[in-house]
């Protein structure tokens, strides 16, 4: 009865591959979630950045699903980045570890920055 | 608000998403009793994985199952205990999490962090004395200004 929304969408952004989430991330978030890590990876992701825009509330079985993605970007040899928390959810993914495996970003052009000198650096 | 002592009580079916109902009353409450904006995220966040682990281990996800929530407020401190109807029983002592790198190594579930975090973000939170058939009862509690400590 409560819907869940969630829009993902894809997209590029001067060679690092954008995973925009609008909406709550739970639970019902994880198909299209997944869907859109392995589409950007069949689209030869080197660089992912999954940026939070508008998601009010996140909670442990989005978290879990994220923790899927950072297992899968590990296994490929991608870099992740998160960005587009807000400082409460930032603290929330610093509290579970997610933030030693995936650098944790305010805004969406902080980590495309980062991502942009992990690139120069390669 | 009246700083004599009252209490809400909040019932609704265990469904996934009615949560978010009770984490938003939650929120205006805190709010209202004069919590701080960091300290009620805190609470919403804590209050909706109390409730998820009640719709989903306690009840089992079966909708006509309820949860039942029930906020006492005082002048400084705010109790909500989170109940369900207890198809399955949850001891107290299961609440070791798993780390982050046995997650990520598959060698252990990737979810089960809930009590983890609440554990966290609130002042005080516990298992209730409770018997198989008796339903779980779990108490969260949020002083202002804060005070912590790790049980019940």
């Amino acid at each position: 009865m409560i819907d869940d929304e969630l829009k993902v969408t894809t997209r590029q952004r001067d060679g690092v591959w954008i995973i925009d989430l609008e909406g709550d991330v739970t639970t019902f978030a994880e198909d299209a979630i997944t869907s859109a890590y392995e589409k950007v990876t069949a689209e030869g992701a080197k660089y992912v950045i999954i940026n939070s825009r508008q998601s009010d509330y996140i909670n442990s079985a989005g978290i879990a699903i994220l923790i899927g993605v950072v297992t899968e970007v590990n296994r490929k040899g991608q870099k992740l980045a998160i960005s587009g928390l807000s400082a409460h959810f930032q603290k929330i993914f610093r509290m579970v570890g997610l933030a030693q495996y995936a650098d944790i970003y305010a805004g969406e052009d902080e980590a495309v920055e980062a991502m942009h000198k992990l690139v120069k650096a390669a | 608000m009246s700083h004599t002592q009252a209490t809400i009580e909040m019932m609704f079916p265990s469904e996934l998403g009615y949560e978010k109902i009770a984490r938003d009353a939650i929120g205006t409450l805190a709010r209202n009793m004069g919590f701080d904006a960091e300290r009620v995220e805190d609470l919403r966040t804590a209050l909706s994985e109390a409730c998820i682990n009640a719709i989903e281990h306690g009840n089992q996800r079966q909708a006509h199952l309820r949860i039942h929530i029930t906020c006492t407020i005082s002048r400084n401190r705010l109790v909500i205990v989170v109940s369900d109807e207890g198809l399955r029983f949850h001891p107290a002592s299961r609440l070791a999490t798993a780390s982050i790198e046995q997650k990520l190594a598959g060698l252990a579930s990737t979810r089960g962090m809930g009590l983890m975090l609440i554990g966290q973000l609130v002042d005080e939170c516990g298992f209730l004395p409770s018997r198989p058939g008796q339903g779980n009862h779990f108490r969260l509690a949020m002083y202002n200004p804060p005070r912590r400590s790790a049980t019940a």
